[in-house]
């Protein structure tokens, strides 16, 4: 039997191939981290009138998140009470009720069962009130994005979010409406392990000028690094940016304009794109309108592509399989004209599409087929580039250091390992 | 709206389809750009589940593919919106030796077929075509990508470039290793 502590060393530089393989790792996994956390089911711009509804997953678990008759948010198991069918098909839409297609049980968009056709023909009554939809314990949002736990006693989200909170606003707040998430996820499913796209996310910026280098210049990535920060404010939660100079001309710092549509997509994009810069320091404050952000982490698997803007979570499908999501995200007050082009910021590079993110997931496959080789079991892979380099910052909440250091990496492993011991060992 | 077209017309959008087909097959893929009008509009909507809507119930309309798209005029998300320079990006991108996700190179076969002129105005032809396109990578696995092209090509002199292409796959769950191949 495979013992944690063996996985993962002492100051998580070295972690085990069959962290990313074991089918009992995993599903240690799925009880001490998908268990325990708070993971995210959306955003409230997906369901904003009474009735509109959303898929999500809370990993392998199929989540109907809606916006209830009294405008509330309720998140429940896609998984009827009588026969265990789902009883939403849709990737989103707007009902009244769910209805199961075997027996026709039907259920109001809060959860609670409503109908049961066969008990007219029947003496006895089911107490309907204790058989609705199997509700998630705990759901809460912080600046529009929402978040579920299954576990009741969980700390609050703001805490858990904690100096996260710090580097999010940078973004959430810069727009005077927030943001809004476009249509449903790109959705794409791989032959990989669901934390190699978080790690990618999470930190990993210097993979860039090598596996991305037939499209991103050298000269690019080197100005990218010199101004670069990663940070990381609690293991497994971290962001890197940007920090420009004081003096940088707007159009060099305002987020969108490095993308494709705000480079080509005509002068109303770009001067809504200044617009928002230009009301950046009031917003944020001086220090956070100079961020310009690159990729954002949340433990355990919530991903922000700032710098092309879009949300992506990676739902595990066993240890050798990943559903990769992601949407564009687009400032909400933006003309819908704008934000159609602001969209192809992202989808010109990311998503299943992505001329960028097909190289990524080719990597996540290949990772995969390396972490199967057991003759190879003695030799865990090499996490301690820049061990020990990280310290505090005057300015910036948390561990900082430059992006080659890849102390993101050993943090998030490191709460993975604490979080799996305390599985492991019945806590 | 359909459109009849004669004999040697359907011959020549047939032949156009060929060698669009071979030239991307045998990754010639400068050749294939040069078939393309630099004011193009490459599209691949996203799809999605769509809820059924009950006053549509006994419509044509309801099980329409028309309401399962995210395209370039929603306010959802499509897959792919792209312009010449995007497609002159994938297409110089292929001859490097560090496009990776095609390292091996790309082994594709496409079967273009169900070519059927259904509008024209002006110089202007609104064509359907349908591709099954095998995707052959190494290590043995291989895709099956099935789909229609909805295209607009110009015609000049009996020659013909694409102007706007929108690619319908038939996935809404993609269980494919990318969907940033040229169909």
């Amino acid at each position: 039997m495979l013992r944690i502590s063996e996985l993962v060393n002492s100051d998580a530089s070295l972690i085990s191939r069959r962290c990313w393989t074991d089918q009992a790792v995993y599903d240690l996994e799925v009880r001490g981290i998908f268990g325990r956390a708070w993971l995210f089911l959306g955003h409230e711009s997906q369901i904003r009138r009474a009735g509109d509804f959303v898929q999500a997953y809370m990993c392998e678990t199929p989540i109907i998140l809606s916006r209830g008759a009294d405008l509330r948010i309720h998140a429940n198991i896609n998984s009827c009470s009588h026969r265990g069918l789902p009883v939403c098909r849709a990737d989103h839409g707007n009902t009244r009720r769910f209805i199961c297609p075997y027996h026709n049980w039907s259920y109001t968009v809060e959860g609670e069962l409503s109908t049961i056709p066969q008990e007219n023909a029947l003496a006895g009554k089911p107490d309907k009130s204790k058989l609705g939809l199997k509700r998630v314990p705990r759901l809460e949002s912080w600046r529009g994005l929402i978040f579920g736990s299954f576990d009741p006693d969980i700390i609050p989200l703001e805490e858990y979010l904690g100096d996260m909170r710090f580097y999010l606003d940078a973004f959430l707040g810069r727009f005077p409406a927030g943001i809004e998430f476009m249509g449903a996820p790109h959705r794409w499913v791989l032959d990989a392990n669901w934390k190699l796209p978080v790690e990618n996310q999470l930190g990993d910026v210097n993979h860039g000028a090598f596996l991305h280098s037939a499209i991103i210049p050298r000269e690019a990535q080197d100005l990218i690094e010199e101004l670069g920060y990663s940070v990381v404010t609690r293991p497994g939660h971290g962001a890197t940016f940007r920090l420009m100079p004081v003096d940088a001309p707007v159009d060099e710092v305002a987020w969108g304009m490095e993308g494709m549509g705000g480079m080509f997509g005509g002068a109303e994009v770009q001067e809504y794109l200044r617009d928002v810069q230009a009301n950046a320091a009031e917003r944020v404050g001086p220090l956070r309108a100079r961020m310009k952000g690159l990729t954002y982490g949340v433990y355990p698997n919530l991903s922000f592509l700032w710098s092309n803007a879009s949300f992506k979570v990676s739902h595990p499908r066993g240890p050798g399989k990943v559903e990769y999501w992601s949407w564009a995200v687009v400032p909400a007050d933006a003309p819908d004209a704008v934000k159609r082009v602001l969209r192809t910021n992202y989808s010109s590079f990311f998503g299943p599409g992505g001329i960028l993110e097909q190289e990524d997931s080719e990597v996540w496959v290949q990772q995969f087929k390396g972490s199967n080789i057991d003759f190879a079991d003695d030799r865990p892979y090499f996490y301690g580039l820049g061990l020990g380099e990280e310290a505090p910052h005057p300015q910036l909440p948390g561990l900082v250091s430059v992006t080659a250091n890849e102390f993101y990496a050993r943090q998030f492993f490191s709460r993975w390992r604490d979080e799996l011991q305390a599985v492991e060992s019945g806590v | 709206m359909s459109a009849t077209a004669s004999p040697v017309q359907q011959r020549a959008l047939e032949a156009f389809y060929y060698r669009e087909a071979r030239l991307l097959d045998n990754r010639q893929y400068r050749q294939w750009l040069e078939l393309v009008s630099e004011d193009i509009r490459y599209l691949l909507p996203a799809r999605v589940n769509v809820q059924v809507d009950n006053r549509q119930r006994g419509e044509e309309h309801m099980i329409s593919v028309e309401r399962e798209l995210e395209g370039a005029d929603s306010m959802g998300c499509p897959i792919r919106e792209e312009t010449y320079m995007h497609l002159m990006l994938r297409v110089e991108r292929a001859y490097k030796i560090n496009s990776w996700s095609e390292n091996p190179p790309a082994r594709t076969r496409r079967i273009v077929g169900n070519v059927e002129l259904m509008a024209r105005g002006g110089d202007e032809l609104s064509v359907l075509s349908n591709f099954h396109l095998h995707y052959a990578r190494p290590g043995g696995d291989s895709f099956l990508y099935s789909g229609q092209r909805r295209d607009l090509l110009l015609e000049n002199a009996g020659d013909f470039r694409l102007r706007r292409r929108e690619v319908i796959l038939d996935y809404a769950d993609i269980s494919l290793p990318t969907l940033g191949l040229l169909f």
